[in-house]
């Protein structure tokens, strides 16, 4: 489904990205961990368009992305939550899925894709008139995910969805993820959290400095004495 | 007690106005953080298409805005596009140096065409008054109370309830959340500042019967706008409406209460008061 093939990614014509090359199948759970500042962040902007490419290519489905506007990829599908939530704080929580779904392609389903997403989170429809800056952290990320759902998502790409919130959130946010990969929807984790990712992905990549370092099945990668040396920056 | 009614109705009037100007500011500040020095020399040329107008057609300013408006909308759009685009994001002042430079063009664009003397453009209600009692109200000045409300609750309207006005709020909020929406995030700036010298079409045409025009007043409508927007706290949609009553209401109570020329100052020294105890507009939150 989503195919990256040497992707040199950076800022200021300073590569962040060397040359990553990675693939994710339809329907697939695939993890992608690192430390910080390992280049998770600009990878996942860069695949949705708002960081552009240096080089290499970035197909979606056979189509050739590589060049299309941020604009463009949400029309196709390719929805990020991105980390630390990103709400429109002063928007209602139902504005705020109003806005997820404002893509040409979704805006027409809105009110059936919306009673989806507040089957999925109860939570957040006790919540709907309230503004989404007085959510707790674990509510906004209910929300961040409600408002990509609300985008008809294709590949759904998760950035950093466990940061900052409690254990129990935790628990719940990975729950819903185990339920929207069950339902078929294909999805790119990124997550420091290496053993709960490893735990839910089916197939992992991990980045350092900028480069795929190791890759395979979840429990390949796991036993991989490089795997926690690459996390700890070593 | 008659002169204090007569100021209060003048003011109330003609802030509500002022009000409008700002709100066109305001609106661009939020989703592009671009501060434009040349808004009073919009509302001038405004005025000047509307005397143009007169001239060759004897158009009255109210009927001009059959064509000012969508004219001034789309150069609005234009100047965003080609000028500004480019810039936002990158350095504030040059942006600023930009609009600046925006403003002495049109302002001598202006002065080549019609002259530098002051004129007027004549209008069928300019002289017409209405009597409440001991308080004389001119209708022109009652035509932009009306219109200016109006005008403020339809922006305030689309800004809630439409995706165009939700899109303005989310560039305004988050503009790199907006663009994973896909947002178009070039494109609301663009419309929003186009819907902000469309705007100013229309208080150009407000402003416009009964008071003698030139091109250099500009410079006097951009610091009024200004210091409208600065009270309201940048963004806030009810602040700023209610800074231009208060600068409409300084300007007329100084006028009627001190000279003519100390009138003038009032609003200014009252701007600085304000923001030396509360240099985060009049209104209690940040709401947006």
């Amino acid at each position: 489904m989503l195919e990256v093939e040497h992707l040199v990614t950076g800022y200021g014509g300073v590569p962040v990205l060397h040359d990553v090359s990675l693939r994710l199948g339809a329907g697939e759970l695939v993890g992608l961990l690192g430390a910080n500042n390992a280049g998770k962040t600009t990878l996942i902007n860069s695949l949705s368009g708002v960081v552009p490419p240096m080089s290499g290519r970035i197909r979606f489905e056979g189509q050739d992305v590589t060049a299309m506007t941020p604009k463009q990829r949400v029309e196709i599908g390719i929805i990020q939550v991105p980390e630390g939530r990103l709400v429109f704080p002063e928007m209602s929580v139902r504005e705020n899925l109003l806005l997820g779904g404002i893509n040409a392609r979704a805006r027409a389903h809105r009110p059936r894709q919306m009673e989806h997403v507040l089957e999925l989170f109860p939570r957040l429809r006790e919540r709907l008139g309230q503004k989404a800056g007085t959510l707790s952290g674990g509510e906004q990320q209910m929300l961040a995910i409600g408002r990509a759902l609300m985008a008809e998502a294709r590949l759904l790409m998760l950035d950093e969805p466990s940061l900052g919130l409690s254990p129990l959130f935790v628990q719940y946010i990975f729950g819903i993820i185990d339920r929207l990969h069950a339902e078929g929807l294909s999805i790119l984790l990124i997550e420091q959290n290496l053993n709960l990712t490893l735990r839910h992905a089916q197939r992992c990549y991990v980045l350092e400095r900028g480069k795929v370092a190791i890759e395979g099945a979840s429990d390949v990668v796991k036993d991989d004495p490089r795997t926690r040396r690459a996390y700890l920056g070593l | 007690m008659a002169e204090f009614l007569q100021a209060l109705a003048q003011g109330v009037l003609i802030g509500s106005t002022y009000g409008l100007l700002a709100l066109g500011m305001g609106l661009v500040y939020g989703v592009s953080g671009v501060v434009n020095f040349s808004h009073g020399d919009f509302i001038s040329l405004g005025m000047f298409l509307c005397l143009a107008l007169y001239s060759a057609l004897a158009l009255d300013p109210y009927v001009s805005l059959i064509v000012t408006v969508p004219l001034m909308t789309v150069l609005g759009g234009l100047v965003y596009w080609y000028l500004l685009r480019p810039m936002v994001g990158h350095q504030f002042l040059m942006v600023v140096q930009l609009t600046l430079g925006l403003s002495l063009v049109l302002q001598n664009g202006i002065l080549m065409v019609f002259g530098g003397q002051s004129v007027r453009t004549p209008s069928v209600v300019e002289s017409k008054l209405w009597i409440l009692g001991e308080v004389v109200v001119r209708v022109p000045h009652v035509i932009a109370f009306v219109v200016s409300f109006a005008m403020a609750i339809g922006l305030y309207i689309m800004l809630r309830s439409t995706d165009f006005g939700r899109s303005i709020r989310a560039v305004h909020q988050n503009a790199h959340a907006a663009a994973l929406m896909g947002i178009d995030v070039s494109r609301v700036q663009t419309l929003t500042f186009a819907l902000g010298i469309g705007i100013l079409a229309i208080a150009a045409a407000l402003l416009l019967p009964g008071t003698p025009i030139q091109p250099s007043q500009g410079l006097r409508y951009t610091v009024i706008t200004l210091i409208v927007v600065a009270l309201g706290g940048m963004t806030n949609f009810v602040g700023i409406m209610l800074g231009g009553l208060i600068i409409g209401l300084s300007e007329a109570y100084g006028t009627i209460y001190l000279s003519d020329t100390l009138g003038m100052l009032l609003p200014y020294g009252i701007f600085v008061l304000i923001m030396l105890f509360r240099p985060q507009g009049l209104t209690w939150s940040s709401s947006r």
